[in-house]
């Protein structure tokens, strides 16, 4: 019986490697149903296959790492820039030479030395419901100001566990220094209306049905669920908060990137600046617009339900490697305010 | 007996024993440093706090696991009420729910805008901001999904107990005037103290090694911590520091485990046993032992059921695309190939210690089991590290890889579920006489021969189950999955949780429902044997 078993496995994995002569292997952090589909027409287009590991960005970065020069990835694609940031720590990428893609990407959203690029921006933004917050008060509101006692009780935000806040932290550290940043963590971790619990869309929600005031999450989600595709429910609960960009009197809201890289040991590294080129491409960015709800890297339309909230804010231009070189003093400072 | 006990059936125990011990060498070796200076850091601000959360868990969840699992099985042992017979076997049936999912079910439900909230505003016609169940995502939300989750491991041992005690000893204690309370309290009780104890110490061994319900619950534990160091800190020496840690802790109540199912053979008397007169009870007095059974079934498995269909149906089906089948299909391949090779293993094993009757190698054997207590994200760790090692040295020479293959998957499946695969296969062998083994050995059959003529057909119905139980370990499994799959290999499991810590429930149905829907199949063969365990 161990012998059937053992070539079935074989033999699926003889049919996988054959069945496509070209192949691209992506290591992801991305587990969004709309890129299946993109693999997919990837794929079509270009008959290579697109091999996928979909991870927490941590444990792949960690997986690179650890496999070295054998490693069989191609691609590193993640939604947090400081995940990108600590491969090109380690020199596990390749610099990325495809024209295409340094003629269409902005050089501020590539690596110093064209080690990766952005694929899409989010923005951290503030969500507030207007039935208990009033004009004057979210008008002009920064980051740093949730700190102020007014938000007593009000605040909503995830856990420290995850990667958003710790980059949104260390881009304060970076701009205030790690003293004020301690200090401002004091306050704002006093203004929790509840202990951190669920991801930014509970934080949405829970604002919508009035558990508190105003919750910072990440521009996509509201996105996704005014598109109804997350169920009835949620439509109606974003219906019921606003979004407002922070920090547009200073520096700018917080941006954060999905960003891609080819690795240095990568078997297939034309596939890989193919693959690049593809995700750039005029129609591919349109089409994640329309389904992830990101903000688009070349010029074309934002989704219709992120419109609504405008489309032209000040981004903070905090070079996204501060975020990962300094998130484990974000982590630390965190702790030590007891932010769980 | 054991005429010629070939050389290799000895060796053999040593080799797999070897397999399964290095990864967890190799975690322990990070004990010798070098110590980073995050440390200090987690001593500071953090250590207490892992520490001082996982204490209160293990010891809510020990409390509820001992209150259900004691009460339900001295009412289906004791008491005649309506639906006793169902009950008996029904009361494991939340085995079959992993406790993350009965977590992802309770958000589902009683999350402020949660279903049951909706419920009770519809009903009563309340504000849309009125909330009437608490916050489940916190600590007490925790000790409750784990011991409505894991109390069955306290019930099985215990009601086992109660039945195969003897019955004169409460006929002196009813005699000399002790009420049915004092009889369950004064000598009952202390009599099944080894079975629970070590039924408990299994359910704190879950508790402790879980990531996936405290993880959705945000309850920051050890398990927790280390995830947190290691990707957050990028700090993967102090994880595995940490990760020693809680080892040793986790030792010390596999030990206690060990010592109790040593006693429970002291203490239970088949000699004696009869049926055991039951109660019978009358009225409003008949829903006392009813309730006591039907709410942990209720809360522990027909909640979390109901709420998933729901979720299924209201997702319109969508779940039944290429990619679910997919998924499902990986899965049962992990499942089964862990399930035969574990079988075999546990097969070959017993047979080699029977043919060579060494103290030595039954304590070997006894060790393998160890791997049941690990927690899989430290298994993990362990294998990715030793992997690493192996490739970097030998890939030259064989051109293979095995970091991010299958390989890795597999055996840390094979060392977190042997044990279970062991369980099935010693209680088979116990059932066939040395007898055979020496007519055999006289007739020319011994070695290899023995085992595939005489002893495999003999075992066929404790094989099958070896396998079963295996494959319902591993569809659960979720941390050792989430960091060693290889490539286009999602699992049930990793999609439902992957699905969940998004917040999209409607699309985590399908998947969870499948894994208990695997889970209830081993289930199945236990409540067959539940049912045939009690005399006519």
């Amino acid at each position: 019986m161990l012998r059937i078993v053992s070539s079935t496995l074989l033999l699926s994995f003889c049919i996988n490697s054959f069945l496509f002569a070209q192949e691209v292997n992506v290591y992801t952090s991305r587990h969004y149903d709309s890129d299946y589909d993109l693999y997919e027409e990837f794929t079509k287009n270009t008959n290579i296959k697109v091999n996928i590991l979909a991870g927490k960005g941590g444990a792949l970065l960690e997986r690179l790492k650890a496999e070295g020069k054998n490693s069989p990835a191609d691609i590193f694609f993640t939604v947090d820039a400081g995940n990108l940031w600590m491969v090109q720590k380690e020199g596990l990428f390749q610099t990325i030479e495809s024209p295409t893609v340094l003629r269409v990407v902005p050089s501020n959203l590539r690596g110093p030395n064209d080690e990766w690029t952005a694929i899409a921006k989010r923005a951290r933004v503030i969500f507030y419901n207007p039935s208990s917050v009033s004009k004057s008060e979210i008008a002009n509101i920064s980051y740093e100001s949730l700190s102020h006692e007014r938000w007593r009780g009000r605040v909503l935000i995830r856990s420290s566990s995850n990667m958003y806040n710790q980059s949104l932290v260390a881009s304060l550290i970076a701009k205030n220094g790690e003293q004020a940043t301690e200090a401002w963590a004091e306050g704002f971790v006093r203004n929790f209306a509840r202990k951190p619990q669920g991801n930014d869309r509970a934080q949405i929600i829970a604002v919508a049905n009035g558990e508190a005031d105003v919750a910072v999450a990440n521009s996509y989600y509201i996105g996704v669920m005014l598109s109804g595709s997350a169920g009835e429910e949620q439509r109606l609960a974003a219906k019921k908060v606003r979004m407002i960009f922070p920090n547009q009197q200073g520096k700018g809201t917080h941006v954060n990137i999905s960003g891609a890289g080819i690795l240095k040991h990568a078997p297939n590294p034309y596939n890989a600046n193919l693959f690049l080129e593809f995700l750039l491409s005029d129609k591919v960015q349109e089409y994640m617009v329309n389904k992830s709800f990101e903000y688009p890297i070349v010029d074309v339309a934002v989704s219709k339900e992120m419109a609504g909230f405008g489309v032209d804010f000040k981004e903070d231009a905090t070079s996204v490697k501060v975020f990962g070189d300094l998130n484990p003093d974000a982590i630390r400072l965190m702790d030590r305010v007891g932010w769980k | 007996m054991g005429a010629h006990p070939r050389i290799y059936w000895k060796i053999l125990p040593f080799v797999v024993a070897g397999f399964f011990i290095v990864p967890i060498v190799v975690v322990l070796s990070s004990i010798s440093g070098p110590y980073s200076d995050n440390w200090q850091h987690l001593v500071d601000y953090v250590l207490l706090d892992y520490t001082f959360t996982s204490l209160c868990l293990v010891m809510g969840v020990a409390f509820l696991a001992l209150l259900i699992g004691i009460s339900t099985a001295w009412v289906v042992t004791n008491y005649s009420f309506i639906g006793k017979s169902t009950f008996e076997w029904a009361l494991i049936l939340p085995l079959a729910i992993p406790p993350y999912i009965l977590a992802y079910t309770f958000t589902g439900l009683f999350d402020s805008y949660g279903d049951a909230n909706n419920l009770i505003r519809q009903i009563f016609d309340l504000g849309e901001t009125f909330t009437f169940f608490p916050n489940v995502r916190n600590l007490p939300g925790a000790i409750i999904v784990f011991g409505f989750t894991l109390y069955p491991y306290v019930y099985l041992v215990t009601r086992n107990s109660f039945l195969n005690q003897s019955r004169s000893l409460r006929e002196a204690g009813r005699l000399l005037g002790l009420s049915q309370f004092q009889v369950f309290y004064k000598i009952a009780l202390p009599l099944a103290r080894p079975a629970f104890i070590g039924g408990l110490m299994l359910v704190i061994m879950e508790t402790l090694s879980d990531f996936g319900a405290v993880d959705h619950f945000a309850v920051q534990t050890f398990t927790t911590g280390i995830f947190r160091t290691w990707y957050g800190l990028y700090d993967l020496d102090t994880a595995m520091q940490l990760s020693s840690l809680l080892l040793f802790v986790i030792a010390v109540f596999y030990f206690i485990e060990l010592r109790m199912r040593k006693d429970v053979k002291h203490t239970t008397n088949n000699s004696t046993f009869t049926m055991l007169a039951e109660v019978d009870t009358k009225g409003l007095k008949a829903l006392v032992p009813f309730v006591v059974c039907f709410s942990p079934i209720f809360i522990g498995f027909v909640l979390p059921i109901t709420q998933l269909i729901v979720w299924a149906i209201e997702a319109n089906m969508e779940l039944l695309n290429a990619r679910f089948l997919k998924t499902s299909l990986n899965t049962i391949i992990l499942g089964v190939s862990s399930g035969l090779i574990c079988a075999c293993l546990a097969l070959v094993l017993n047979f080699s210690v029977r043919l060579n009757t060494g103290d030595l190698l039954g304590k070997i054997k006894s060790l393998l089991s160890i791997g049941y207590a690990l927690p899989g994200l430290i298994l993990a760790v362990g294998i990715m590290k030793l992997f690493v090692y192996l490739d970097s040295q030998f890939y030259s020479v064989f051109e293979i890889a095995l970091t991010g293959s299958l390989v890795g998957l597999l055996l840390a499946y094979i060392i977190k579920a042997y044990a279970l695969a062991n369980s099935a296969i010693e209680s088979g062998y116990t059932r066939i006489s040395t007898s055979i083994d020496n007519s055999a050995q006289l007739l020319g059959s011994s070695g290899w021969r023995l085992l595939r003529k005489i002893h495999f057909p003999l075992m066929k119905a404790s094989f099958l189950t070896a396998v079963l139980l295996v494959i319902s370990e591993v569809v659960k499994e979720l941390p050792a999955t989430l960091v060693l799959r290889p490539f286009n290999f999602e699992t049930l499991a990793v999609t439902t949780y992957m699905y969940a810590a998004e917040e999209r429930m409607y699309q985590a149905a399908g998947t969870s429902i499948a894994i208990v829907l695997i889970g209830l199949i081993p289930l199945i063969f236990l409540t067959k044997m539940i049912r045939s365990s009690r005399p006519d």
